[in-house]
Order: C-alpha cells, then sequence, then structure tokens
C-alpha cells in the first residue's frame, strides 16, 4: 500500500474517532448514577463504546477513501486488480476482533458476578408486580407494605420479586439493574443505592393495556430518615380497624387512579372506563373490586373489607 | 443439448407431452372461481365438524365460534382455498390414480398479467409472486409503524385505545418479518438462484408454488386480527400475557404456522436444488455466495422453524383446549415458552440476514469490478455464524430470571459471532480496495447496508456484554438494534437485490436517478428515525408503551418527522417500480457486466431458463482475471448472441 494512503486512512480515521467520541463525550447518553451496581455498568458500557469506535472509525475511514479514491465515471469499463484475498490481513482481522471480544467478555463477567453479590448484609424487599402495580413488602422490618419503593442509602437491598399474573419487568433506570417478574418462579435483584433520591420505577415488560402506567417511585433515604419512615410504618395503622375512617379518596387515587378518570379525585387513567359519567349500582361495583373482569384486575386480596367498602361508598355514595 | 448429470431434471423445451387435461366445467376447473366456493365449503365442513362433535358430547352450546374459527376459518377455509386454486391437484390426481404427466409444464411461464394470479410452477414467476406480494405487505407494516409513531409524536395518548396500539406494533413486527423480510429474500432467490447455478428450474416446482400461496393466507390471518382483537402482547407473544389477550391472538398463531410451513417448504427446495442441481462444473467451492447464503440460511429455517411453530401451537393450545404449557397456576412453566420461541428466534435473525450478506457479496464484487476478498473465508463465516447461531438465543433472556449461569457463557458465544460478521464486513471492504467503483443503486444500497449494518452490529455487540443489557433490555436501545439490523441490513440489502435484477426479472431498466433519490432519502431520514432511539433507550424509555415521560418528548417528536419522511420515501420506489415496469427501456441481458449465469441468458430468461444446460469452468468472481470465465453457454456462444426466446 502506498504511503499517501495510510496517512490518508489514517487522518480519516482519527477524525471519525474524533466525532464519535465527541458525541459520546458530550451528548448526556446515561441517565444519574444512583447505585453501585450502575458503576460497573457504566464501565463495561464505556469500553465496549470504545472498542466499537475504534472498529467503527476503522470501516468508515475504508469505505469513504475506498469512495472516493476507486470511484469511476460510468462508462469506465476497465476491470480492478484481481485480488483475491491475503492469508496475513485475514488472519489480523479475525484475531483483533477476537482479543477485543474476549475483553469484553471478561469484563462483563466480573462486573456482572459483583452486581449479583450484595455488599454486606442486605435489607429483604419483597417486590409483588401485577397489572397494573407495584407492591413492595417488608419482611424483615414487620411486614410493612408500600406502593413506593423506599430504600436506604448506601446498604444493599435483596429484592426478592413475584407476578401475580404476567410477565413484568423492575428497572430504576438510574440503579441500571433489571430483572423480570415472572409468575409461578421466584427471581432476586442486588440494588445499592448510593445517592438519596427520587427515582422512576418503570415495568419494561408489555403487560398488557396498563404497561406504560405501570409506574411508581423508587425513593432512596438516608439511613436514619429510613428507619424513621419503617418505624412510622410499624406504628401507623398499617389495616385501619374495620369501620374506622379509611381515606377513601387516597386509596382511590392510589389503587385505581391509574387506569381509571375521576374529576373528583383528579385522576385521568385512560385504561379503563372514565367512572365520571357512570351510573353505578353498589352491589355492581363491589363485585367488580373483588373479582376483576373486562381486564381488569381483582382487588379483593389486595384491600381490605373496610377499603373495599369506603371505595363502593365514595364512588356511589353521592346517587345511592 | 450438451451432456446433463444425472442428478439434473431432463430440460424440456416446449409444453408436456401427452393428452390435454379433458375440459371440465368452468367452475371445477383450477382458479379463482373453483377457491371461491371452496374456500366456503371447507369452511361449512370444519364448522359441521366442530358442530357435529359437540352436539355428540353433548357440550353447550352446540355452536361455539372459538373453536368454529379455529379449525373451520383459519384451518379448513386456507385448505379449501388451496384445493381449490388449483395447489393439489395433481398430487390428487395421482393419489387417485388418475392419469398424470409427469413432464407436465402447463403450469409454466406467464404471458399475460393473470398467470400471476394462479399456481404457476415457474420459479420465475414464483419469484416476482413472492416479491410483489412481500412488497404490498411491506407497505401494510409500514403503515402501521407510521400509525405507531403518529401515536407517539406526543407523550400522550392521542389516537388509540392501548389495546389497538398494542396490535398496531405486534403486528407491524409480525408482518414485517414474517410477511416481508423473510420471504422477500426467498422470493428473490427463487428468481436468481436456479438461473445462478444454471438449473432449469427449482427441484419441486409444485411444491414451490404451493410455498408461495400459503404466504398471502397468512398475511389476511394478520390483517384480520384487527377485526378479531387479541393480537397485543407483541411479535414474541409470551405467556402468560398471550394466553390472557382476547380470542383474536390465534389469528396470530395461526398465521405463524401458515407462514412456518411456507418458510420450511421452501428452505427443503433450495437445499435439494442447490445440492443436486448445479450445473456441470459448479462444485460447492464454485458457487457465487448468494447460493452459499441461501444453502446455509435454508438450513437455518429447516431446522429452526418447527420450534417457532411448536410454541405457538402450545400457546393456541393453551387457549383453546385449556392445556396447560405455560399456565403457572397450573403448573405449567412460562419462561419455557420463552427458550422454545427463541431458539427460533434468534436464529430467525440470520434467516433475515444472510441471504442479504449474500446480495451484497454478488453487488459489491460486480461494481468494484474485483473478486470478492477472501471468497473461501466469506463462504466458511456463513457456515459458523450458522452454527454458533443456535447456541446464543438465550442472550434475549438475560434479565428473564432463567437460569442465572447460562448467562456467561451464552454471552461468550454471542460475541463470538461478531468474529464472523467482522471477517464478512472487512471482506467487502478490501472487496472495494483497488477496484473500479460505480455507484449505479445497487451499489449504493449494498454500501448503505455495510455501514447501516455496521452500526447495528456494534450496537449487537453491547447488548451481548450482559451488565449492558440488563440496563437497555426492553427500551427503546433495543428498537434501535433491530431496526440498524432488520432495516438498515435486511431491507437495504433486498433494495439492492431488487434494483439489482430488476432487468433480469422484468427485462426493463430502472430510472436510476429515481432510484438514488430513493436511496439517499431513505438513508438519512432512516438515520434521524432511529439513531435518536439509543439515546432515549438509555436515558430510560421503555419499548411498547403508548404514553411516555414528557422529558423524552422532544426527542419523539423529531424521530416521528423523520419517520413519515422514511414511510414517504418507499413511494419513489413504488412509482419507479411500476411506471419501470411498465414503460422502462428495454433490458440489455447482462446490464451490469455480471459474471455469474444468470447473465448470461436474456431479459428476461426464456421460460425453461437455457436452451442448453451452461458449463461451469472457473470462479463466479474473476473480475480483472484476463480471459476468465464463470461459465460458458455451448462454447463461445455470448449471451448477446442469444434470441430473445420468450414469445415462444
Amino acid at each position: 500500500m502506498r504511503r499517501g494512503a495510510i496517512v490518508a486512512l489514517v487522518s480519516i480515521a482519527l477524525v471519525v474517532a474524533a466525532v464519535t467520541t465527541a458525541i459520546a463525550y458530550f451528548v448526556d447518553w446515561l441517565p444519574e448514577q444512583a447505585s453501585e451496581e450502575r458503576q460497573g455498568i457504566d464501565l463495561v458500557f464505556w469500553v465496549t463504546v470504545a472498542i466499537c469506535i475504534f472498529f467503527f472509525a476503522i470501516v468508515a475511514s475504508v469505505s469513504i477513501y475506498a469512495a472516493v479514491k476507486f470511484r469511476v465515471r460510468p462508462d469506465d469499463e476497465s476491470d480492478g486488480a484481481p485480488i483475491h484475498g491475503h492469508t496475513g490481513i485475514e488472519i489480523v482481522w479475525t484475531l483483533v476482533p477476537t482479543i477485543c471480544v474476549v475483553v469484553i467478555a471478561v469484563l462483563s463477567a466480573i462486573v456482572l458476578a459483583q452486581n449479583d453479590k450484595p455488599k454486606g448484609d442486605p435489607l429483604r424487599v419483597d417486590v409483588l408486580a401485577q397489572q397494573f402495580a407495584w407492591q413492595f413488602t417488608y419482611p424483615e422490618e414487620g411486614e410493612v407494605r408500600a406502593t413506593n419503593l423506599y430504600l436506604p442509602v448506601d446498604r444493599s437491598t435483596r429484592l426478592v420479586i413475584s407476578a401475580r399474573d404476567v410477565l413484568h419487568s423492575f428497572w430504576v433506570p438510574e440503579f441500571g439493574q433489571k430483572q423480570d417478574a415472572v409468575p409461578g418462579i421466584v427471581t432476586t435483584l442486588i440494588v445499592t443505592p448510593t445517592k438519596t433520591g427520587d427515582y422512576r420505577l418503570i415495568c419494561t415488560e408489555l403487560c398488557g393495556q396498563g404497561h406504560a402506567l405501570m409506574r411508581t417511585r423508587a425513593i432512596v433515604l438516608s439511613q436514619p430518615e429510613f428507619a424513621r419512615w419503617l418505624r412510622e410504618q410499624q406504628q401507623g395503622p398499617a389495616e385501619p380497624p374495620p369501620g374506622g375512617e379509611v381515606d377513601a379518596q387516597g386509596t382511590f387515587v392510589q389503587t385505581c387512579g391509574g387506569c381509571h378518570e375521576l374529576e373528583q379525585a383528579g385522576t385521568s387513567g385512560q385504561i379503563g372506563p372514565s367512572l365520571n359519567e357512570l351510573a353505578l349500582d353498589p352491589a355492581d361495583v363491589e363485585e367488580q373490586i373483588r373479582k376483576g373482569g373486562g381486564g381488569m384486575p381483582a382487588f379483593e386480596n389486595d384491600l381490605s373489607e373496610a377499603q373495599i367498602e369506603a371505595l363502593v361508598q365514595y364512588l356511589v355514595g353521592d346517587d345511592a | 443439448m450438451s451432456h446433463v448429470t444425472g442428478t439434473s431434471v431432463h430440460v424440456e423445451t416446449g409444453h408436456g407431452h401427452g393428452p390435454p387435461p379433458r375440459a371440465r366445467h368452468w367452475a371445477l376447473r383450477a382458479g379463482w372461481v373453483r377457491a371461491a366456493w371452496m374456500t366456503g365449503f371447507f369452511f361449512l365442513l370444519g364448522l359441521g365438524i366442530v358442530v357435529f362433535f359437540r352436539w355428540l358430547g353433548g357440550y353447550d352450546p352446540t355452536l361455539d365460534w372459538e373453536p368454529v374459527i379455529v379449525v373451520a376459518g383459519l384451518t379448513m377455509a386456507p385448505l379449501g382455498f388451496l384445493a381449490g386454486l388449483g395447489g393439489f391437484d395433481y398430487w390428487v390426481s395421482y393419489a387417485l390414480g388418475s392419469p398424470t404427466r409427469p413432464e407436465d409444464h402447463s403450469g409454466h411461464g406467464a404471458y399475460t398479467w393473470r398467470d400471476y394470479f394462479r399456481v404457476n410452477t415457474d420459479h420465475k414467476v414464483i419469484g416476482i409472486q413472492y416479491v410483489s406480494s412481500t412488497v404490498f405487505f411491506f407497505l401494510a407494516g409500514g403503515l402501521m409503524a407510521m400509525l405507531v409513531r403518529a401515536e407517539l409524536a406526543r407523550p400522550e395518548t392521542e389516537f388509540f385505545d392501548t389495546q389497538t396500539y398494542n396490535e398496531l406494533f405486534s403486528v407491524h413486527a409480525s408482518l414485517m418479518i414474517f410477511l416481508f423480510i423473510i420471504p422477500a429474500f426467498a422470493g428473490l432467490a427463487n428468481y436468481v438462484l436456479p438461473l445462478m447455478i444454471g438449473a432449469p428450474d427449482m427441484a419441486f416446482p409444485r411444491l414451490n408454488a404451493l410455498s408461495f400461496w400459503l404466504l398471502p393466507i397468512a398475511g389476511i390471518m394478520l390483517l384480520a386480527s384487527f377485526f378479531f382483537p387479541g393480537v397485543g402482547a407483541g411479535w414474541t407473544n409470551y405467556p402468560p400475557l398471550s394466553t390472557e389477550q382476547p380470542f383474536g391472538n390465534v389469528f396470530f398463531s395461526m398465521a405463524v404456522q401458515w407462514a412456518g410451513a411456507s418458510s420450511i417448504m421452501t428452505a427443503l427446495n433450495f437445499l435439494v436444488t442447490i445440492i443436486t442441481m448445479r450445473a456441470p462444473g459448479m462444485t460447492f467451492w464454485r458457487m457465487p455466495l448468494l447460493v452459499w447464503a441461501n444453502f446455509t440460511t435454508s438450513l437455518l429455517v429447516v431446522i429452526a422453524t418447527p420450534f417457532i411453530a411448536g410454541s405457538q401451537f402450545f400457546v393456541m393450545f393453551d387457549k383453546v383446549m385449556h392445556t396447560n404449557f405455560f399456565d403457572p397456576g397450573e403448573n405449567g412453566y412460562a419462561l419455557g415458552y420463552q427458550h422454545i420461541f427463541w431458539f427460533y428466534s434468534h436464529p430467525a435473525v440470520y434467516i433475515m440476514m444472510l441471504p442479504g450478506f449474500g446480495i451484497a457479496s454478488e453487488v459489491i464484487s460486480t461494481f468494484s469490478r474485483k473478486p470478492i476478498f477472501g471468497y473461501r473465508l466469506m463462504a466458511l463465516s456463513l457456515m459458523a455464524i450458522l452454527v454458533l447461531g443456535f447456541s446464543v438465543w438465550a442472550h434475549h433472556m438475560f434479565v428473564s430470571g432463567m437460569a442465572t449461569y447460562l448467562r456467561v457463557p451464552m454471552m461468550v458465544t454471542t460475541l463470538l459471532i461478531a468474529i464472523p460478521t467482522g471477517i464478512k464486513v472487512f471482506s467487502w471492504l478490501a472487496t472495494l480496495w483497488e477496484g473500479r467503483l460505480h455507484f449505479s443503486a445497487p451499489m449504493l444500497w449494498a454500501l448503505g447496508f455495510v455501514s447501516m449494518f455496521v452500526i447495528g452490529g456494534l450496537s449487537g455487540v453491547m447488548l451481548g456484554a450482559v451488565p449492558i443489557d440488563i440496563h437497555v433490555s426492553d427500551t427503546y436501545f433495543i428498537v434501535a438494534h433491530i431496526h440498524y439490523v432488520l432495516l438498515g441490513g435486511s431491507l437495504f440489502t433486498i433494495f439492492a437485490g431488487i434494483y439489482y435484477w430488476f432487468p433480469k426479472m422484468t427485462g426493463r431498466m430502472y430510472n436510476e436517478r429515481l432510484a438514488k433519490i430513493h436511496f439517499w432519502l431513505t438513508l438519512v431520514s432512516f438515520n434521524a428515525t432511529f439513531f435518536p432511539m439509543h439515546l432515549i433507550g438509555v436515558q430510560g424509555m421503555p419499548r411498547r408503551v403508548a404514553t411516555y415521560e414528557p422529558q423524552f418528548g422532544d426527542w419523539n417528536l423529531f424521530i416521528s418527522l423523520s419517520s413519515f419522511v422514511l414511510g414517504a420515501s418507499f413511494m419513489i420506489f413504488v412509482y419507479n417500480v411500476i411506471v419501470s415496469w411498465k414503460s422502462g427501456p428495454p433490458a440489455p441481458a447482462n446490464p451490469w457486466r455480471g459474471m455469474t449465469i444468470e447473465w448470461l441468458v436474456s431479459s428476461p430468461p426464456p421460460v425453461f431458463n437455457f436452451d442448453e444446460v451452461p458449463q461451469v469452468v472457473g470462479n463466479p468472481y474473476e473480475y480483472g482475471v484476463k480471459g476468465a470465465r464463470h461459465a460458458i453457454l455451448n462454447g463461445d456462444r455470448a449471451a448477446a448472441e442469444l434470441e430473445p426466446v420468450r414469445s415462444t
């Protein structure tokens, strides 16, 4: 190969590499990093991107150079040099990618092994996914239940994930870790938050009509704040006594509002029918809440008797 | 006629011998009239079977529409349609002991447009039937993509309820995969592969005709699913969501059976054709790479496709027959589906890539005026992808909850596939080196394919690394990746192939200027549509949602607008093809100065391809080698001197 060609190739490759590196560097690609596991993920991400930029620059420089240099007029009927191959160069472009993928594989395997292991004594949280809501239980902390995921910072959490109906998937982009919830089996996921904050927790496995709305928050608290939150939950009326005051509107917003529109409660869900205009019969409403049907899940096991009663009252009380 | 190898079939230059077929009443003749009444008749037969057995067993209600739709609508009626059209006539006559004519070629050739709408046994007619109908389904699938993008232009729901939205993207993917990419490649190969190996037709022409006619059945079922809601669980159709879908989900399950059967039959046909019908002198190491590519693809299809057929049968049985393959409440195993499904659907990715590799090799070599670089390694890397392709399926399941120890081995095999794929890309680039490059439309599409496929391949390497995959699984990063591979990869090579062989297939030249505008418009709008998806995916936008967080609104609006330009760019193609086919300038036998055998015969080729069996005397890409020929027809007679035989 002529010297000029090599110079041209290398310069084009450097320009392409510089441009792609700038795109990688200046665009804000990854969301905020808020877990130890994300540090490993980000490391693999950027190492792989660097290798990809290397290969992309080679491919781009050869194609651009060839397209400019070897282009001929349409009426040129000559043929190119009858080069059939070159064993040496074929060995090189087999070996170099092999080395690169081995590097990626080894690094990935190490990070994966680290991310599968909790650091220290993990907090256990049971995650129950169902159409179209998340429920978090803290079994070692007095069966505290929540619909947002509260976590202490700088302590590993072992999420024990199950699904009630169809596949779902747990993901907090800032944590990086993701795990499907599979009906019939239990899966686990380790998350070690490193920053306090309020993050999106989203379902990423298509789970039906309300899939896009199956969202809640992952709230990372400082350790004292988390302890205080736990205490409040343990002391508070986890299950209100029968006949006691139930926040019907609050229950509606949290349980039903994702799917149903109701002006009075300020919800705008579009999955189920709007409850603004419907003339409702109390018995039907109760049956629907308990047993579900028509795409709506059953809530018999998730709501207390008092909550169901309060909801029925809340929805049809005015007309009855 | 020169010597024919023992395995080649006897070449006939005229129509069949023997007595003419008995004149039948017009309603009994194979054709659309008989197809219409037989479809209805078989539907009633299916309905009768269901009603009879329900009545016999005392089930209530006797007339239950769900089993009726599966048995009568999705199974019996299509069989009646095929029988009526004449798909089984020869075999039925043979089975009944009626006189048959093994060398009957009356089904060959197309003399009027009507000949494209019957059971035609000519591989060239079948090739055109395939390509035209797959382009139709491509436009239908593309229209659905436009609707999906219209919905996604703003974060809130705009046009569709979520079930309709879910059905739109599910049917979009199913049409593009099962009714466009896979059969479009089968169609192109159907046309050119027998010509390239010097064969008069495919090994089993009647089977070939039947394979084609299964396709419209599958396509119509997928389109009809909008009237029977239920194909809303994605093209992956994961249970238990799929088994909980409304009843219309069986339309997907059955469409996959018909399309899959079509694929398998075509693949068997290719295998037998390639193994037994090569012209004398054509050893495996003298086969053009398109033939190699279809050889490996056909092996993939034959081995893998039964798995998706099985997986969809299981889903349908769970739904209709109340079996419990995947229902965890009844001791079913939901994850089992994913293993079976991806055991097909990962090789399916290569089913959708390898024929395109073949097309790219043909085009790049011809338009670079150079031998393909490292021919043998190119063929061997196809075989390597074939073998490795069966060992990587679980990389779709890194977050699925499968046994965790499976992840690292599956990651290693996945990353290893980058090596043979890399060899192919580097060899294409090396083929350009010191070449004489002609940037005609096929070459533009082929080079566009190489560059887009490199981006899709590199994001594939990223996805192969488990930690990255865990973060971006089921996000728009995946959507970007598959579209770089399947649109930038498969679709670009399909266009390269259509433009490359358009003169051969139609006997007309297409409009070069329009073809180039089509390419540049598609290339730019394609990148504008799909590149930003990498970004919003990594940042946290999940796939398969109709509504999303407002922070992604600006990018999605940009993506949607770009996608409308992308959609419009294909209208240029449709216009170009229709106008050129009708009134383009006549094409010479060899407009690209190619060396492979299809360019030795007229455009379009005579009904039986060759008046004499070609002799293969050298390698297929000996550009620049003085005096080298790939094949010769009767010594030194040049193709240009052959008289067109079409008008016989």
